[in-house]
């Protein structure tokens, strides 16, 4: 730890959380005596015996409050997209898939529908609520000291380590690789042991990078001074404050979850009814029973949809009113 | 609002709020330009116990940042603030030039 962030880390911690970028930019200029060290452990006790703003402590608590609940609709949204991504897979491998194909069925049908719009709703809310903050904390990691790319990585790492284990698969499907057990095709009546262990492989990478990007992205915004809670756009005359603005983008999100869980237990429902065999076979996640995989996909969407909307709820708790 | 409450940053809160009357600065310009004002220079951690009380009592407020640096800009109630003290200061001064004038 360097002189400067050695001095900063002597202050208070509220007092760190709004002033430590800015007041490492003045040191960075103007220490250069012992004279200045010493003024400015005077300062930090001083900070420390008369930090008297009560206001700005309460008013960093709701924006710490509000910051969290956003990051839990996010992290449950990740969740849900687990969840949404097993039910394509379980519907796309399945005679379900064939049936939606003649249009002959239209509930069924329109539920599907309904699930891929509510996806491309909360896909298109949490991007655009969402840019705001990861433009500043990008940018700030990037030119900051303070900045820590580690962080940043890890979303790019782990979407090169699924690449990486997608060209695995392909070069086995290929015959360019070959391993003993493991079939380049497979179908659903010849899907061996080895192939199962393969394509699971390729679902823990994606679920374990999946957990990895949320706690980084978790990590990074929670690292950012909250006193960058505003965005300034060219043209526009008053500032963003990207915290709200995400939280309401993150409504927005949780309300689309709700609407893909009502209409995957309804696709469930009229599949169910217009195929029941197929409920009883092995179309499920790496060709397991149907209706265990249906069971743990709906769950997943559950826990996650009610993740979501617990943090919408701590949000409104924390935007009410400072008395 | 009184800058005395402030204790031993009285002073120092009022050089910043002088610093500040003819426009927004960062904490490195008011340091230079309390300088040249004043031939004083402020510590880093004066400055910042000066002006976080500022900041407080809303005699001043923070601007969006600009390359990681946070100007600075006087309120409405920082610069009757400062028209009350310097006020002061001046009858203070012309009270005392007064009377070593008839020494």
């Amino acid at each position: 730890m360097n002189l400067r962030r050695w001095l900063i880390q002597l202050y208070p911690r509220p007092w760190r959380e709004r002033y430590a970028n800015e007041f490492e930019v003045l040191l960075e200029e103007c220490l250069h005596s012992p004279l200045d060290i010493f003024d400015i452990m005077l300062g930090a006790l001083d900070a420390h015996l008369e930090f008297p703003y009560e206001m700005n402590w309460r008013l960093m608590n709701m924006i710490n409050k509000l910051r969290t609940s956003i990051l839990i609709v996010f992290a449950a949204y990740i969740g849900f997209v687990i969840g949404g991504m097993s039910l394509y897979g379980l519907a796309d491998d399945s005679p379900m898939a064939d049936l939606m194909k003649t249009r002959t069925n239209i509930p069924l049908l329109a539920s599907w529908i309904t699930i891929e719009a509510g996806a491309i709703i909360a896909l298109l809310a949490i991007v655009i609520g969402g840019l705001p903050i990861a433009w500043i904390v990008i940018h700030r990691a990037l030119t900051s000291s303070h900045g820590d790319l580690r962080y940043l990585l890890v979303p790019v790492l782990a979407f090169l380590a699924l690449v990486v284990y997608g060209g695995f698969i392909l070069s086995i499907g290929f015959g360019r690789i070959q391993i003993p057990g493991v079939l380049p095709k497979v179908s659903h009546d010849n899907f061996p042991l080895g192939n199962r262990v393969v394509i699971g492989g390729h679902m823990f990478l994606f679920v374990l990078g999946a957990i990895a990007s949320v706690i980084a992205v978790w990590k990074m915004i929670t690292n950012t001074n909250i006193e960058e809670n505003t965005l300034n756009i060219p043209g526009r005359e008053k500032p963003i404050k990207i915290y709200d603005y995400a939280f309401k983008f993150s409504i927005v999100t949780s309300a689309a979850m709700l609407l893909m869980l009502v209409a995957t237990i309804t696709w469930g429902w009229l599949s169910y009814a217009a195929m029941p065999q197929v409920f009883t076979e092995n179309w499920g996640l790496l060709l397991t029973n149907t209706t265990g995989s249906f069971i743990v996909i709906f769950i997943m969407m559950m826990l996650s949809t009610a993740a979501a909307f617990f943090g919408v709820m701590r949000g409104y708790s924390a935007q009410k009113p400072v008395t | 609002m009184n800058l005395t409450d402030f204790g031993r940053f009285s002073d120092p809160a009022l050089l910043i709020l002088a610093s500040l009357a003819n426009g927004p600065k960062h904490g490195y310009g008011m340091m230079m330009d309390i300088e040249t004002m004043t031939g004083m220079r402020l510590g880093a951690g004066t400055l910042y116990g000066a002006l976080t009380r500022l900041e407080s009592s809303g005699l001043i407020k923070s601007m969006p940042a600009k390359d990681r640096r946070h100007p600075y800009q006087l309120t409405s109630k920082g610069a009757a603030a400062l028209r009350e003290q310097l006020s002061l200061l001046q009858k203070l001064a012309s009270a005392g030039l007064k009377r070593l004038a008839m020494s």
